[in-house]
């Protein structure tokens, strides 16, 4: 722990710390271009220059590249420096471009703020600029190469931190090229982090190019919900409009980065289609006309068939405070308990997973890059959770070795051992796992009891074809001093998550730290669990719709048909429903079915608060009234020439206002805060994990380890996964988004292909289907065998492709 | 004339082949040294000869081998530099064609004594025949049984293979062509940890120049003393080859002993100045070294003399200019290079070398204005803050321009443009 002293104030750092890292922790931001605190030191620009006064280095060297030492006496002043600073800055001027009228970078760039604070303004050189031609990189980055200063922080980023390849360096001197080889899409779901570490606009936000300088957006931090792990974002608006995701940075989740998942997903708040009045029958009416049809329905229908013929559907996308309102209006009226999914099987897993996290064994992202060995069952990264993707990247380039098992042929933007097992054999994989952990090791003591329940864990765990190497795996694992153990909630059945939480306590004993991570399907799927959620099915909320005793359904911010695979009995069952009450903020399948509708809130409008993967507590802030985009009401006019009281579009409220209304019986929105901290939150601060069970060294009770794969006479099983574009049903709006979604196709072994006759390439029409499906056929022999692979895919006739899938696996 | 050491055996038409190299005595210091040759003592020789390295930089060679640490990881690696890309210089080419067996023996020794087990040749492109010649005389050794797998029934094994560069000018910075052999751009790296202790693939690297490797084998057969004697100056050891050209009636590549001075040089193995113009100035040591001008004509040319004289004696390319020539138009032509050439990487390089440039450029055609001089100084002077060593080499030009005919740089100045072109 070195001290030093930088402009006369006395510092303590961890060995090995920089000193341009040590001079912030005092405050001071020593000019930057190339250093970046998750890139690393490389001294390109030699716009960081300082001068060292004592010590063991003198004269004006690079502070990001000089480590700080005991007794340095650093002078940011130093005037040596201070003039190389200023000629480094003009020498980075010499090319670049003067035009920050028209740059969308002006405002918040980095190059001119050090032009104007380093006191270049006169130009000296007289030489030609030189230019370079511009790239299409896609429908995301906007590429203008004549502002670049060099600073290899795009390539860095996308080659050493993201692992892709297909933007680069070329060239050398001041030819110096950054992009691809040819111009095209970029190919990582990372590159929107381009335009927020460039230091200068050669990479810019394309969707919100020209929309607004950095000064005209109303901002505020926000969350992003278009996965389970709750990265953290700023969002930027004008006009009533959401326009921009940036990363914000959040050392427990996402560090610097998001994913462009996230980052491109805001389109549906804005989307044109948007619903944005109250619909009674399908026909607009005002707020208090449905509010109040809505209760004097809802209050006759209880009358009628008592508390429980009416039912509450929420869902993983709401805020906490619609989710804790809802269980406030079942604890209140005696309705049904809200059920959070439509999907069973995921609900199952969920509540499993969830059930196994404890106070000591629950990670956080950033600590998944610290692991010296990763074990992911059953988790795709890329589709499910995309930055845990880019996390096990950093592990990996830190020597981390990385292991996959999984039905699904598993890329990932770094070198790992994948191990293909059918998704029926999950549960008996990691129960191998856990033999090769205790079997040859004398590692991990066990007491009489466990000794007992591992011999019938033996007995019990059948033979499949990785057993071998899987149990090398487990073996292996208690010779790392950090392992991390990452468990998907879609794919694996519900015993897969405890048989890891045991696998986890068992190697605990073993090693230095570890932990368990869950991505979960929703975005607040922890906080649907913790209120109950996972107790509340929906195939018999089904069941009793159509067996008449439930007669209203309230769903709120859920669209059933994207989450329930059987849309035709789902579609009669709601049918058959008295009243069916759907609030929403985008349309779907079920907004067009309600007999009342009542429009809500996004997150830019409502705020809300929201639970990760890990049962971090993390607040969205409002960031727009509401209504509509005065660039859509103003027909080219601004301001608008149409004047009224109200906000055109306002209509919609935050989702937990109606339901407060039903609860209390008044349509005035209450104090949500002690209904929070009535359900759940009590005593935990913003940003906090919340209070998880104390940690158990209980066995758990496994029951289908020793029993077959199920229902797959032909040994083939349909797996729907959600993939990086197109599955997040609000990302899924995103028209930028979409013209990245891949064709819709189906993954198999090309054992699987040829037994069902089919090549790669293939396009298999998917008869009856609206719209019209078409699949195409990609072979991969990293897909386990009699797996058939698809993504999950909003908008899509789902039925007629299962039902086409079951045809194939009947034969 | 001058005793000759690496070039005794030089044919006018061909290599010095590989059963006339043994005949001369060649590979008995490697069997030697095999035979059971203690690694430190051979080190301690070629420390003790004062073997500089002949790249350009002049590291004692011996010192750079005992940086090697005794318990250090294996692989280890040694590299011969044969990327001959600094302006002027030829010598590398004209040894390799001349004698190649003297490399292919020196790194086998060197190799031994740094228990090295792979040997690369990083060969720049345009030494195609060089390369090739290289490849088959490697070839010729490995059947002798001099090289390959347990040579001599020892327990040292070492294999060379040859390397062609993509061939860029950084790409013979040691650090830069570490770097471009692991398929990565040619981009220059902070030491430490210097090369011996982590460098290709970071695993102990030796990185030597053709001309230091081939005198190893002379050494250690004939001793350090009379290596140190071949020298005419108490601080230097050895002989040299220098890549004389420019304006001399016979430019060539000559071995010469340190020491010799400057004037000798060009009268006895040149046949002096073309034509009998007096000589104006000259490059002691390839493109990244500073002029010499008339007053240093008789310069002995060794490592201690011309630092003495604020210059380096660099790669031995000596670069000689009668009283034709525009300082500042060969200043351009020069700097134009080091434009060109500059990897990218850090921005006073980059970009300094390209203003600077422009700025010879408007002097040499009468649009120099303003503060001229100081803009040229200021900028030399934050090149020295460059990532690596190119920049300050490429600076010494420009400096020693201005230091050394600072009155043909006020005559441009003056005059608004070239007073060569006037006459």
């Amino acid at each position: 722990m070195p001290t030093l002293t930088i402009d006369n104030r006395p510092v303590t750092v961890p060995d090995g710390t920089k000193v341009i890292t040590a001079a912030e922790q005092l405050g001071i931001m020593i000019p930057r271009f190339c250093y970046h605190p998750a890139l690393g030191s490389v001294g390109a620009c030699r716009v960081c220059a300082v001068g060292f006064k004592e010590g063991p280095i003198k004269g004006v060297e690079m502070s990001c590249m000089v480590d700080a030492q005991e007794g340095m006496v650093v002078a940011t002043d130093d005037p040596d420096a201070v003039d190389l600073r200023k000629h480094v800055i003009e020498l980075l001027m010499l090319h670049h471009p003067h035009d920050c009228p028209v740059c969308d970078e002006g405002g918040h760039c980095l190059l001119q703020d050090m032009t104007i604070s380093g006191g270049h303004g006169r130009r000296r050189y007289a030489g030609a600029k030189r230019t370079h031609l511009d790239q299409d990189l896609g429908p995301l980055v906007q590429h203008e190469m004549n502002r670049c200063i060099q600073c290899y922080r795009c390539s860095r980023f996308y080659q050493q931190f993201c692992g892709y390849r297909d933007l680069g360096v070329t060239g050398i001197g001041t030819r110096v090229y950054f992009g691809r080889s040819e111009p095209g899409t970029l190919e990582s779901p990372f590159s929107g982090n381009l335009t927020d570490i460039c230091p200068t606009g050669v990479y810019t936000d394309k969707p919100s190019r020209f929309y607004g300088r950095r000064w005209d957006y109303e901002r505020a931090p926000s969350v992003c919900i278009h996965c389970s792990l709750g990265c953290s974002l700023t969002v930027s608006a004008r006009y009533r409009k959401a326009v921009r995701h940036e990363a914000r940075f959040n050392a427990q989740v996402n560090g610097h980065f998001i994913c462009d998942r996230g980052r491109y997903a805001y389109a549906y708040a804005s989307q044109p289609e948007r619903p944005r009045d109250a619909l009674i029958a399908g026909r607009p009416a005002t707020l208090a006309q449905a509010a109040t049809q809505m209760s004097e329905r809802l209050a006759a229908i209880e009358k009628g068939t008592g508390p429980d013929g009416i039912a509450l559907m929420g869902s993983a996308r709401s805020s906490l405070e619609t989710q804790a309102l809802l269980a406030r209006l079942h604890s209140e009226k005696g309705w049904r308990t809200p059920c959070f999914s439509a999907d069973d099987a995921a609900t199952r897993v969920v509540s499993s997973a969830l059930n196994t996290l404890n106070a000591t064994n629950t990670i956080a992202l950033t600590e998944i890059e610290g692991a010296d060995t990763v074990l992911l069952v059953g988790a795709d990264p890329i589709g499910e959770a995309p930055m845990l993707a880019l996390a096990l990247r950093q592990a990996q380039r830190d020597g981390s070795r990385i292991i996959t098992v999984d039905p699904r042929p598993v890329t990932l933007p770094c070198a790992h051992d994948h191990i293909a097992v059918s998704g029926d054999d999950l549960a008996t994989a990691v129960a191998h796992l856990i033999i090769g952990a205790l079997e040859p090791s004398r590692e991990i003591a066990l007491d009489a009891d466990q000794q007992d329940r591992f011999k019938t864990l033996k007995q019990e765990t059948r033979d499949i074809p990785a057993a071998a190497e899987l149990r090398a795996i487990g073996h292996a694992l208690t010779t790392a001093w950090r392992p991390a153990f990452v468990c998907g909630t879609t794919v694996p059945d519900p015993d897969v998550p405890p048989l890891m939480g045991l696998l986890q306590a068992l190697v605990q004993t073993s090693c230095m730290w570890s932990g368990l991570f869950f991505p979960l399907p929703g975005a607040n799927t922890f906080g649907a669990h913790c209120l109950g959620g996972s107790d509340a099915l929906f195939e018999p909320l089904l069941a009793a719709v159509e067996a008449g005793q439930v007669k209203a359904l309230v769903v709120v911010e859920n669209d059933l048909f994207s989450e329930y695979p059987d849309q035709q009995r789902l579609a009669a069952a709601l049918e058959s429903l008295e009243l069916l009450v759907v609030m929403d903020c985008v349309p779907s399948a079920i907004t067009a079915r309600a007999d009342i509708f009542l429009p809500t809130q996004t997150i830019y409008e409502a705020g809300g608060h929201y639970l990760n993967n890990e049962g971090r507590l993390q607040v969205a802030t409002p960031v727009i009234a509401g209504g509509l985009s005065i660039m859509d009401t103003g027909g080219g006019n601004h301001p608008p020439r149409e004047f009224r009281e109200d906000i055109p579009g306002g209509t919609p409220r935050p989702a937990w206002q109606y339901v407060a209304g039903l609860a209390t019986g008044e349509t005035d929105p209450p104090d949500v805060k002690p209904l929070l901290d009535e359900a759940l939150t009590a005593g935990v601060a913003d940003g906090e994990r919340v209070s998880l069970p104390s940690a158990s060294r209980e066995w758990p009770s496994i029951e289908r380890i020793g029993a077959g794969p199920e229902g797959d006479a032909g040994g083939l099983t349909l797996i729907e996964s959600a993939a990086t574009f197109g599955s997040e049903p609000l990302a899924a709006f995103s028209t930028v988004l979409a013209e990245l979604t891949p064709l819709f196709g189906v993954t198999v072994h090309s054992e699987t292909a040829q037994r069902l006759g089919w090549r790669a390439g293939d396009r298999i029409v998917i008869p009856d289907s609206a719209p019209a499906l078409e699949v195409v056929v990609t072979l991969d022999d990293r897909a386990a065998p009699g797996v058939l692979l698809v993504p999950r895919r909003i908008g899509i006739d789902r039925t007629a492709l299962r039902r086409y899938m079951a045809h194939l696996l009947a034969e | 004339m001058y005793p000759q050491v690496l070039f005794q055996h030089r044919k006018p038409d061909r290599i010095n082949t590989f059963a006339e190299y043994r005949e001369q005595g060649g590979y008995s210091a490697l069997s030697d040294v095999i035979a059971g040759a203690d690694p430190a003592a051979v080190i301690a020789t070629i420390d003790d000869a004062q073997l500089l390295g002949r790249g350009g930089a002049g590291f004692p060679a011996g010192r750079k081998l005992m940086t090697v640490a005794q318990d250090a990881p294996h692989p280890r690696y040694l590299i011969c530099n044969a990327d001959e890309m600094e302006p002027g210089t030829f010598k590398d080419r004209v040894l390799l064609h001349a004698d190649p067996h003297l490399l292919i023996e020196g790194m086998a020794i060197v190799a031994y004594t740094v228990r090295a087990r792979h040997g690369i040749i990083f060969i720049r492109p345009e030494y195609e025949n060089a390369a090739r010649i290289l490849e088959r005389e490697i070839r010729l050794a490995r059947e002798a049984g001099f090289l390959g797998e347990k040579i001599h029934d020892s327990d040292f094994s070492f294999e060379i293979v040859v390397h062609r560069s993509g061939g860029r000018y950084i790409c013979g910075e040691v650090t830069a062509l570490i770097s471009a052999l692991e398929g990565c751009r040619p981009n220059p790296r902070k030491a430490p940890p210097y090369p011996t202790d982590k460098g290709l693939w970071q695993q102990p690297t030796v990185l030597n120049n053709v001309e230091t490797l081939a005198y190893v084998p002379l050494i250690v057969r004939h001793g350090a003393q009379w290596f140190r004697d071949l020298a005419l100056t108490e601080s230097a050891a050895g002989t040299k080859l220098f890549s004389i050209s420019g304006h001399v009636n016979k430019p060539g590549c000559y071995e010469v002993p340190l020491g010799v001075p400057l004037s000798e040089m060009i009268e006895n193995c040149c046949g002096g100045m073309r034509d009998g113009r007096p000589f104006k100035g000259c490059l002691p040591g390839g493109a990244s070294t500073g002029f010499l001008s008339a007053e240093h004509y008789h310069i002995p040319m060794d490592y201690e003399s011309l630092k003495a004289v604020g210059n380096r004696l660099g790669t031995g390319a000596v670069m000689v200019f009668d009283d034709t020539t525009c300082m500042v138009a060969a200043t351009l032509n020069l700097t134009n290079f080091f434009a060109r050439e500059s990897c990218g990487w850090c921005t006073p390089c980059r970009e300094g070398f390209p203003y600077l440039k422009d700025l010879l450029y408007r002097l040499e055609n009468g649009m120099a204005d303003g503060d001229w001089i100081g803009q040229v100084e200021t900028l030399c002077g934050h090149l020295y803050k460059a990532y690596c060593a190119f920049a300050p080499g490429g600076v010494a030009p420009i400096e020693s321009l201005l230091a050394n005919f600072g009155e043909e740089v006020q005559a441009h100045i003056d005059l608004g443009g070239c007073p060569m072109q006037r006459q």
